[in-house]
């Protein structure tokens, strides 16, 4: 006798992650990018307006360096160990930019105002 | 006794087998720009494991298999990880087993798996926040086809050990 349901049971999970994923991969309809160190706000950009900079974030003694170039926002160098932040390249989808061992985040930010606690 | 020692040593060396590939797997880098990405190849241990020994065993071959290869990660962030995702992985596939037999153990090791990201995202969300969750996705795409294929792998040492018991059957008789 052979089951039907543990198939589907990998079908419907694997289309879920499908599905979830061309959804993420989508850019947010926002221009407001975040950057976020243990889920303090340190610095809050509309990309739209930014000039080419460049910013250091600490962490530890580590250093990660974000790079902002003609709009865009990525990850130019981070002092960890996997350099999983650099090889995301740009930020362009809702997936944020993430250097786990630095506790840092890059994200396109959910409210869309450029409140008052912006750095 | 001799039971008693004969399972002991049995214990320590899947332990030592796991602990092997965790290490070896540790020096490949993550070719994909996601974090948690990975094969598991351990898994291939654990699943079988799974439906050849009993939970309380296989739960000793996962945690000490994850407190030795913390040492050498080194680093004790890597070994929470491991930790959630690992003992998520086994609850699952422990359950799954009394559902599916090993002909279906490939299942058991896919949702196995996605569990083990799903525990990773969990404590990647207390580090890094909710933005996290974003990557849930991803990993469950990459939980099945790594799982698949650690299943797939299990399957095959599985079916070879039995040959060669029937074969050693065979020239007893
Ligand atoms: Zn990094």
């Amino acid at each position: 006798m052979r089951k039907i349901w543990p198939f589907m049971l990998v079908g419907a999970v694997l289309l879920l992650g499908i599905a979830g994923s061309a959804l993420v991969l989508q850019r947010p309809d926002t221009n407001i990018v975040e950057i976020v160190q243990d889920g303090n706000v340190l610095h809050r950009l509309n990309l739209a307006e930014t000039e080419d900079q460049i910013i250091e974030v600490e962490y530890d003694g580590r250093i990660n360096t974000i790079e902002i170039s003609d709009h865009r926002i990525h990850m130019l160098e981070a002092e960890c160990p996997d350099k999983t932040c650099v090889g995301m390249g740009w930020l362009d989808s809702a997936a944020p930019i993430v250097c786990l061992p630095n506790h840092l985040v890059i994200q396109f930010s959910d409210s869309d105002a450029l409140d008052a606690a912006a750095g | 006794m001799y039971l008693k020692t004969r399972k002991l040593t049995e214990l320590a060396l899947l332990t030592a087998v796991a602990l092997i590939i965790f290490v070896v797997e540790l020096q490949i880098p993550n070719p994909f720009p996601i974090p948690g990405v990975k094969l598991g190849l351990a898994n291939i241990v654990t699943v079988y494991a799974v439906y050849h020994y009993r939970a309380g065993e296989v739960l000793l071959i996962v945690v000490v298999r994850i407190l030795l290869g913390s040492f050498f990660s080194g680093s004790i962030m890597t070994m929470m990880y491991s930790m959630a995702g690992g003992l998520l992985c086994l609850i699952g596939m422990l359950l799954l087993k009394r559902l599916l037999s090993e002909k279906y153990i490939w299942v058991c090791s896919v949702i196995g798996a996605v569990l083990h990201n799903i525990g990773q995202i969990a404590v990647a969300c207390f580090v890094a926040g909710r933005g996290m969750l974003l990557y849930l996705p991803f990993l469950l795409v990459s939980g099945c086809l790594a799982g698949a294929f650690t299943g797939v792998c299990a399957q095959l040492l599985i079916k070879r050990r039995l040959s060669r018991q029937t074969d050693r059957d065979k020239s007893g008789q």
